[in-house]
């Protein structure tokens, strides 16, 4: 029982350093920016620029989307940059599982994802006073949803290239399909019927239905429902992750 | 115990065969020589004995642990130095180090103790919080040999360590991996310089195609082609002296112009010795130094491999 707690604290402590070593090197990487930051802003804008209502009502979504793409963003750019480098290698040959690699990969996307989350979140409150209505789903939302996407981020990642551009384009092949599926701009009851089917294979239809939980206090599906699917999507991507970065590195 | 264990290793990539039944041991304290020419199989077997990759068939160990069913536990005793010098450009040669011992599951106390240390023992202590873009290849492969000790290895697997580095580093590895194999550490060597293995190597293995071609010390390779022996002269004359003239000395099999000398490859140096003089004296040229040579590792290695890149570049005969 000891040694096992000992292995789950070493390999919480690896995993905590490939986050660090993530934070120290791509946070402020052009690309990333580009991407993680300002991209979903611009995204936001073309949907929102001149559309009738409150602007606030907005504020939900473009949380979401600023947590998919910046959640996503950083090991599609940072994994292929350390193959090209070969410090990829060290990662791979350390004392450590596959399992602490790809948790400590996505837990960098992860922070980097909160951390920009709060830009939109803390404009909504300061700029056009959006209320908050319930903290814990927002918190949930938060957090379950940014590493569910670094997660996926992290997935993607395992494809075998050392071009950061290949995994964006297949990335993006994903990401901008989820943002017209999940209820992000276009609400679910007016997906046409035919379409609904993929809206419910959205991580992000989850997630933003507890962020918008927070702050309309009222949810398609129950906030518990939500969270489990998270929670399945989460399971479901770091299974395939592992599997996948064993299969590429044979 | 053996430091490392290869049982029959194997590994297929769809049709082509990278590794065929390799087999060898290395025992603890001892330093391995592991030779072979580009696509003979070094690296997938170096990416096997990491766990990195898994082989086809077979087993390998690392000091009594399997490779593939206790990785975490043989990974922990070993240390890597990648052909690359895999380093983190954008950190400092500090964080680098400190990275590297957090991955390896290093005390706090004790990676900031050896990380101090290390960069003293390859002088790096003065750019310690320097950015690592900024270094030299040598200070780059330095960093990269210290952040394959932060762990203090029994093992250290050493991927071509001095290959193409100034006089200073390779000075300075090479006295590390001295003193690594002084202390009892193991070491596993791939290079290209067959003479570094020679020198620091207690055991070679040759390998090629996949297969292991032989494992022995240096010297009783060495022995095995007997039939190798060479006669250095270099000349002074007024006329240069070419290689088709000398190849009309007796028992001269083949002559090699090496920079201002010739390396007259024989198995009778004696007759040929009698020979150069005389064509010494016909020729009015005097004879500036002349020495007879036992067949080197180099020549082991050609022979056992197949490649003949002494004069007409990289060849492989069958």
């Amino acid at each position: 029982m000891a040694d096992a707690c000992g292995q789950l604290c070493s390999e919480l402590n690896a995993a905590w350093a490939i986050a660090k070593k993530d934070i120290l090197i791509y946070y402020l990487k052009p690309n990333i920016i580009v991407s993680g930051a300002l991209f979903p802003l611009f995204m936001f804008l073309a949907f929102a620029v001149g559309r009738p209502g409150d602007p606030s009502a907005l504020i939900p979504g473009l949380i979401a989307i600023t947590i998919l793409f910046s959640a996503s963003s950083i090991e599609p750019v940072s994994i292929p940059i350390e193959r090209r480098m070969k410090t990829f290698d060290r990662l791979i040959s350390a004392p450590v599982s596959l399992h602490a690699v790809v948790l400590g990969e996505s837990m960098s996307g992860f922070l980097y994802s909160i951390g920009i989350a709060f830009v939109p979140l803390l404009a909504g409150i300061i700029l056009f006073g959006t209320p908050i209505l319930n903290v814990l789903p927002l918190v949930l939302g938060l957090v379950l949803t940014s590493f569910c996407f670094a997660t996926m981020g992290t997935l993607f990642a395992a494809y075998p290239t050392e071009s950061p551009g290949d995994i964006m384009s297949m990335l993006n092949l994903v990401r901008l399909p989820l943002i017209f599926v999940s209820g992000v701009f276009i609400p679910l009851d007016q997906i046409p019927a035919a379409g609904r089917f993929v809206t419910y294979l959205s991580p992000l239809t989850y997630g933003n239905d507890l962020i918008h939980a927070a702050y309309a206090g009222t949810t398609i599906f129950s906030p518990l429902f939500d969270v489990a699917m998270l929670l399945v999507f989460i399971a479901i991507f770091q299974f395939a992750a592992n599997r996948l970065y064993r299969k590429f590195n044979e | 115990m053996f430091a490392i264990e290869a049982l029959s290793l194997s590994k297929q990539f769809g049709d082509l065969k990278a590794l065929s039944h390799v087999d060898f041991t290395v025992s603890e304290g001892e330093t391995f020589g592991y030779l072979g020419p580009n696509g003979a199989g070094k690296t997938t077997t170096i990416r096997i004995l990491t766990g990195i990759t898994t082989p086809t068939e077979g087993t390998a160990r690392i000091f009594g642990k399997d490779i593939v069913k206790e990785t975490i536990a043989a990974r922990k005793q070993i240390g890597i130095v990648h052909e690359t010098s895999n380093i983190y450009t954008d950190l400092t040669a500090w964080q680098n180090l400190m990275f590297t011992a957090e991955l390896y599951h290093v005390p706090r106390a004790l990676r900031e103790k050896r990380g101090k240390e290390l960069l003293e023992l390859f002088g790096l202590a003065e750019r310690k919080d320097d950015r690592t873009n900024g270094f030299s290849k040598g200070m780059k492969r330095r960093l990269t040999l210290a952040m394959g000790l932060i762990n203090d290895p029994r093992l250290l697997f050493l991927d071509e360590p001095t290959s193409g580095l100034d006089v200073q580093s390779n000075l300075i590895i090479r006295d590390v991996i001295r003193d690594l194999n002084d202390k009892g550490v193991t070491v596993f060597l791939t290079t290209h310089n067959i003479e570094e293995a020679n020198l620091a190597c207690d055991r070679v293995a040759i390998i090629n195609r996949g297969r292991i071609a032989a494992i022995d010390s240096p010297e009783r390779l060495k022995k095995t082609i007997q039939s190798v022996q060479s006669v250095e002269v270099a000349f002074d004359s007024q006329k240069p002296v070419t290689v088709e003239e000398l190849e009309q000395i007796p028992t001269v099999s083949e002559v090699l112009k090496q920079g201002d000398k010739f390396r007259l490859i024989t198995e009778d140096p004696p007759t040929v010795i009698e020979g150069v003089m005389a064509f010494a004296a016909a020729r009015k040229a005097r004879v500036i130094s002349i020495t007879t040579m036992g067949p080197s590792l180099e020549d082991v290695f050609i022979r056992l491999t197949g490649l003949d890149i002494r004069t007409k570049g990289v060849k492989t005969v069958d």
